[in-house]
């Protein structure tokens, strides 16, 4: 189950491709995906060739100063309960989720739930950090972020960073600690969905 | 059965009318063999677990850096859902979530999908009442999620049938999903021996008048309406003093009032003050008055009958079903200085109608708002919560 903030058509930055890519190689290789992505514009279910993709809006509109904050936490919600949804559906057919991938900060929230709930292994992949996005500054929102990168790292039972340089930054905000299970996953490279699989069935070993 | 209580207030952390409510709801909901987990915020000096005559207290670590308010509330949640989770692993399940008000209700959500189990709600307040409307987006935020949790839940609880009314049409949601059960008061806590002139020597000279005044201060409460009524109260020649106790935004503003009237001297802020001292203040008391412009409850009225000291309280939602006037109290209406200050001088000057008061109040507290009956109405809320429960094939599979 892949755990995205947006997925085509809905872009905000890069990661929509790049989950767009992961899902659909994974599927190409006989994987089975669900897609859980935050969508206010259009949201419900679609079997995008084979790609189960749910996308939910969030359940409060209105958030003081447009709190990006708030507004992750409150649509966190909403996104465990299609999560939750989708776990008791597999089990009814007698089939599970193995494992849980999340993509960024911002569906840390709702992970760090699912995890503790149903017993699933984690992997969180870190795209950019609040450190670089903010340039260092300390607001309050900033830090609010950075504990909850901090809180996604420690929880998962591994972390993907996409070049040797994210991993030491990772690394350096987040704690030496974490290095035997933060892995490097370039995936320009022809071998990026072998690796990110091992990393997977590592993850689901580990768990 | 096994209930979970969500709540971010419970004694020894109290920040208004929740904590208490809960460790009553709790303490008899156990003693008529509900097996209970509260689940809240952590306090200093507070143990992470701690079993209260069998009343199972499980703290969470409620930090989180926020920008805001709102975003606080909202992380504190999330901590709240995870303490959760592990409470009901470890107790290898649950039947029952019951969450007060929208600071707890989020993560009763959270948790309903995630076990799919019933959750109910106690709406003790809405966003909307407080603020007498919505003025700018954080209350209209609030108000959201209110909705959401209203929407969400299986079925809500009210304290008066003004909040049932209320809550109703605020969140448009039928009357028959929402049930009016009062809160509680345990009055036998107010009957204790104790050194009547070593307490009110303390917060009057003998020959003044007590009228008391408790509760946040906060525009809602309307302790700035009692402080106008005093004037008139002196220029009759009752020698009377407000004796405020609470804390609040407002209480700076109502100090500058009273400084301003001149009148410093005979309005008396005790900020908080202890369960025992705050008991024997309530029973040294001439009379408690309670001018609210909004009230889901009014427990403080609760309490002052409980201690057999008088009430006049305004004319809004709970307190106008508590107190009824000329029998169990006076009640004034909403926002009027004068009506206050003449219904506190015809207690004050009436001694029959003051007894007749206080007697009566006294059966209606026995009466009406025992715990352990409170506790039966809330255990049929459950009952009746998993009997539905029961035959709808939403489950955990």
């Amino acid at each position: 189950m892949i755990l995205t903030w947006e997925y085509p058509p809905k872009r905000l930055g890069s990661i929509s491709d790049h989950v767009y890519a992961l899902s659909r190689k994974l599927i190409e290789r006989g994987h089975e995906v669900e897609v859980l992505a935050e969508d206010d514009l259009k949201p419900g279910f679609e079997d995008m060739d084979g790609v189960k993709v749910h996308r939910v809006a969030n359940p409060v509109k209105t958030h003081p100063m447009g709190s990006i904050l708030t507004s992750v936490l409150t649509a966190s919600v909403r996104m465990e309960q299609e999560a939750s949804d989708i776990v008791y559906y597999y089990r009814q057919i007698e089939k599970k989720i193995d494992l849980i991938h999340a993509h960024e900060w911002l569906t840390v929230p709702t992970a760090i739930s699912l995890k503790h709930t149903f017993s699933l292994p984690l992997i969180l992949t870190l795209h950019s950090l609040e450190g670089h996005r903010c340039h260092n500054a300390f607001g309050p929102t900033s830090i609010a972020i950075k504990e909850i990168e901090e809180t996604g790292v420690h929880e998962s039972v591994r972390v993907i960073a996409n070049t040797k340089w994210m991993k030491d930054e990772i690394l350096r905000y987040y704690g030496k600690e974490h290095k035997r299970k933060t892995n490097v996953v370039p995936p320009t490279r022809k071998d990026w969905i072998p690796k990110i699989v091992s990393v997977y069935e590592k993850g689901i070993g580990a768990n | 059965m096994l209930v979970l209580q969500l709540t971010w207030e419970f004694p020894p952390r109290i920040i208004g009318g929740i904590a208490p409510h809960v460790s009553d709801l709790s303490r008899t909901l156990k003693n008529k063999g509900t097996e209970v987990h509260v689940v809240t915020c952590n306090f200093p000096g507070a143990d992470e677990y701690e079993n209260i005559g069998g009343v199972n207290v499980h703290r969470f670590d409620a930090y989180a850096a926020s920008d805001s308010f709102l975003g606080w509330v909202l992380r504190m949640q999330k901590n709240m859902e995870i303490k959760a989770s592990d409470v009901i692993s470890n107790a290898g399940g649950l039947d029952v979530i019951h969450a007060h008000d929208w600071v707890s209700g989020v993560a009763g959500i959270a948790l309903k999908h995630l076990y799919r189990k019933p959750l109910v709600v106690t709406m003790h307040s809405t966003e909307y009442g407080r603020r007498n409307g919505l003025h700018n987006d954080l209350q209209r935020s609030i108000h959201e999620i209110e909705g959401w949790l209203c929407h969400e839940a299986w079925r809500i609880i009210t304290c008066s049938n003004y909040m049932q009314d209320h809550v109703s049409w605020c969140f448009h949601q039928p009357e028959d999903k929402i049930d009016a059960i009062p809160n509680g008061v345990n009055a036998s806590k107010w009957q204790f021996p104790f050194d009547y002139w070593g307490v009110r020597n303390r917060f009057a000279s003998e020959n003044e008048k007590i009228v008391l005044f408790v509760g946040r201060m906060v525009l809602e409460k309307g302790l700035d309406i009692l402080i106008n009524a005093l004037p008139i109260l002196l220029r009759h020649g009752i020698p009377a003093k407000i004796v405020a106790v609470g804390e609040g935004p407002e209480r700076e503003k109502c100090q500058r009032m009273a400084w301003d009237m001149r009148l410093s001297e005979k309005v008396y802020f005790t900020g908080y003050i202890d369960d025992d001292t705050l008991r024997a203040l309530y029973r040294v008391a001439d009379v408690a008055a309670f001018p609210s412009r909004f009230e889901p409850f009014g427990i403080v009225a609760l309490e002052a009958m409980a201690a057999k000291v008088p009430v006049v309280v305004s004319h809004v939602g709970g307190l106008a079903e508590i107190v009824d006037h000329e029998e169990t109290g006076l009640q004034v209406p909403r926002d009027d200085p004068e009506a206050i200050a003449t219904a506190i001088e015809r207690i004050l000057r009436d001694e029959d109608l003051k007894n007749r008061i206080v007697k009566k109040a006294y059966e209606k507290c026995l009466r009406n708002y025992d715990w352990e009956r409170i506790a039966e109405q809330t255990l049929g809320v459950y009952n009746k919560v998993l009997r539905e429960w029961s035959s709808v094939p939403w489950k955990p599979t």
